[in-house]
């Protein structure tokens, strides 16, 4: 089966014209081959490597070169990485912006990771902020949610996630190198699922207000992560497992639910797993594990299958039409 | 072989495929398009990748605890035959099912039907191994070979495909190797071997086995070149002799494995621009990238620092100006975005993860459990 077969039935079928038939076989043997993707992969494979590349100088070299030159470099280079995005910008707008620009995205995403390079080395030669590492962390952070939603990127939306989790981290982590006790570790798993389930609201409310509305995937998957995953380990580890429980069941709910709107089985993908490890486990703990180590094998079988049938008539469950 | 899935129906998808994106080019009217969907009808059960790997997941847990579960009936009988019996049985049923699904439910290559092939014949393999107890590698060979290739014929899948190019390839060389003359011959073997491959399959337009011809292509392509790879034709060499030196020998025949090396990749991206063929443009890409990784292992003086940062600045510079060549499509070349980007919200969380956060180290770990928030960058 091929173009010319294709067309063929069609003709024969009376769907199409000869006449166009003949338009789009000749569209057809005149199309160009598309090499986007192919040079879109090198360019962000390229940036990886430079950035790599540049933070193992630095810190090889950090003896040697002068550090007003690497400063003075990578400096220069993540400002004119930012002028480059502002020169070729569009205004802003609460709905997605598409810059006609090819480049820019990534000069932005290059400009992130210079930048990020750049205050790393000031606060490692210089502790240009002390001991504050929060400080040195929530700056970037700021920087990239600003780019997020300036320049509507996320690739910078998920860095300045990521920095905003590891700012909770640390400024949080230095307490349970003090003391180093479960309560501390506790208090990390609970900040963890408040970002998580805070994530998730911003993501639910972007979604909402269409502001950046498609920022919302990026939220809710980052922070549905995060949340369910440590109610996961609060559950497993902690006491007041029924909190967890809840949390974890109502996010899993929440995402079953929300796959029908965002139309993204991702979120059902989620939603299933992480309920299905929840409930799973609240089971085995309560009937103990004698009868849990009878009943296995038949509970895996026959959960997983009914999991299976859900999935296989997910829409009729959820009343999506197709 | 008798084919598993409605070849009419995988016509009928593949014209609405076809027609789907003709329409988004304006070469059809939706009214045309949505004829198409009347007049070539399909039924097949195709559900989003996130469900399928959801369905994959969920089978998967379910055909291991079968076994598990008719395993109580045999607690008493115990022994080799018995488990051997044990999986024939295993083996029977998911293949009873997996047809059953595929004829009722409509699956096609939608998770359930892949674990349940995978299930049955891992279950195959186990009596196998049990009676044939350290037999020659060849018996395992030739017995795979067999298997796999009629699970390909039959359910046309990724895996199975890539499982009979694997025994193929492993059984040429467990026979090469029972000789000293046919060992030096080895590599080029191979490439003869898998050049066949490709020109056997490069006009198959069979579209049921459309995508298994794709990985064989892929497959075959790639082989091809390692056998003709100076870096893996060396260590190799020197693996198979068992040298125990710190660096390995240079190897006979060396400036022809030189050409391969540099040749095969140049010719692959090529003959990729000039035929359109997308396969065989990427793969010429990858083993140029190898070629690279090749000269770097024996020839280069910087430091992986420095190759990292010339390799970048090349790369970006590369790509930025073929970008800016093909501005305006040359040589029937463009830098079209074609279509629309199903996983751009994970590319991007994906882009952030790789680029990575914070000058100090961070991340949140607990119990081993790396969280989706907190990855740090490797790099600094």
């Amino acid at each position: 089966m091929n173009t010319r077969t294709i067309l063929k039935a069609l003709v024969d079928k009376e769907i199409i014209s000869d006449q166009q038939s003949s338009v789009i076989s000749s569209y057809e043997t005149t199309r160009p081959f598309s090499i986007h993707w192919e040079l879109r992969s090198i360019l962000y494979l390229g940036i990886l490597f430079l950035t790599s590349g540049i933070g193992i100088i630095i810190y090889e070299n950090i003896d040697t070169i002068g550090h007003q030159v690497i400063i003075a470099t990578i400096a220069c280079l993540t400002i004119a990485c930012f002028a480059y995005t502002f020169k070729h910008s569009l205004p802003y707008s609460h709905d997605e912006v598409k810059n006609p620009n090819k480049l820019s995205d990534y000069v932005l995403l290059l400009g992130c990771t210079t930048f990020l390079a750049l205050e790393g080395y000031l606060q490692f030669q210089y502790t240009l902020f002390g001991t504050r590492y929060g400080v040195a962390i929530i700056i970037p952070t700021i920087v990239f949610l600003f780019s997020a939603y300036r320049f509507d990127h996320r690739g910078a939306l998920s860095m300045g996630i990521t920095g905003l989790a590891s700012w909770l981290g640390l400024t949080i982590a230095p307490l349970s190198i003090l003391s180093e006790n479960d309560f501390t570790e506790e208090r990390l798993v609970i900040s963890a699922v408040i970002l998580g389930i805070a994530l998730v609201a911003l993501g639910w409310l972007s979604c909402e207000k269409q502001i950046k509305a498609h920022f919302s995937f990026t939220y809710l998957f980052m922070g549905g992560n995060l949340a369910p995953a440590a109610a996961l380990v609060g559950l497993f580890t902690h006491p007041f497992k029924i909190v967890y429980f809840c949390i974890g069941i109502g996010l899993s709910v929440f995402f079953v639910l929300r796959s029908r709107q965002a139309h993204s089985l991702l979120f059902l993908l989620m939603g299933v797993v992480y309920g299905y490890v929840i409930i799973t486990y609240s089971i085995f703990e309560s009937i103990g594990s004698d009868a849990a180590f009878a009943l296995g094998s038949l509970y895996f079988m026959l959960s997983s299958a009914g999991v299976i049938v859900f999935l296989l008539k997910y829409k009729v469950f959820l009343g999506i039409k197709k | 072989m008798k084919k598993a899935y409605n070849l009419h129906w995988i016509e009928n998808l593949y014209i609405s495929q076809v027609s789907s994106r003709w329409r988004a080019k304006n070469l059809l009217t939706p009214e045309q398009e949505a004829q198409i969907k009347v007049e070539f009808p399909e039924e097949f059960y195709r559900p989003g990748i996130f469900v399928k790997i959801g369905l994959f997941i969920f089978a998967t847990i379910a055909c291991s605890f079968f076994v598990g579960f008719i395993s109580i009936f045999f607690l008493e009988a115990g022994g080799d035959d018995a488990f051997s019996f044990l999986s024939m049985i295993a083996c029977v049923c998911y293949l009873i099912s997996l047809e059953y699904l595929i004829k009722n439910r409509k699956l096609f290559h939608s998770g359930v039907d892949n674990a349940l092939l995978y299930a049955a014949i891992t279950a195959a393999f186990v009596p196998m191994f049990i009676l044939f107890e350290d037999a020659d590698v060849l018996v395992y060979c030739i017995f795979s070979l067999i298997l796999f290739t009629l699970a390909t014929l039959r359910y046309a899948d990724l895996l199975t495909t890539i499982g009979c190019f694997g025994a193929l390839f492993t059984l040429l060389a467990s026979l090469m190797l029972k000789f000293p003359l046919s060992k030096a011959l080895l590599p080029f073997a191979i490439m003869i071997l898998a050049a066949g491959i490709y020109f056997s399959i490069r006009n198959n337009r069979s579209l049921y086995y459309a995508d298994c011809i794709k990985v064989l292509k892929a497959l075959s392509l790639v082989t091809f070149y390692l056998g003709g790879n100076y870096f893996i034709v060396r260590e190799g060499n020197a693996l198979l002799n068992e040298l125990n030196l710190p660096v390995s020998p240079q190897i006979a025949f060396a400036p022809v494995f030189y050409f391969f090396t540099t040749a095969i990749p140049a010719f692959y991206v090529i003959a990729g621009l000039k035929r359109h063929d997308r396969v065989l443009f990427i793969i010429g890409l990858l083993t140029f990238a190898f070629s690279i990784y090749t000269y770097r292992s024996f020839f280069s003086q910087l430091t992986i620092a420095q190759e990292l940062l010339v390799a970048g600045i090349v790369m970006i510079a590369a790509a930025v100006s073929v970008i800016k060549y093909l501005h305006t499509p040359k040589h029937r070349v463009s830098d079209e975005q074609e279509g629309q980007r199903k996983l751009a919200n994970l590319e991007a969380i994906w882009v952030a993860q790789n680029l990575g956060q914070a000058p100090q180290e961070n991340g949140l770990e607990f119990g081993g459990g790396n969280f989706g928030g907190g990855g740090a960058g490797e790099v600094y």
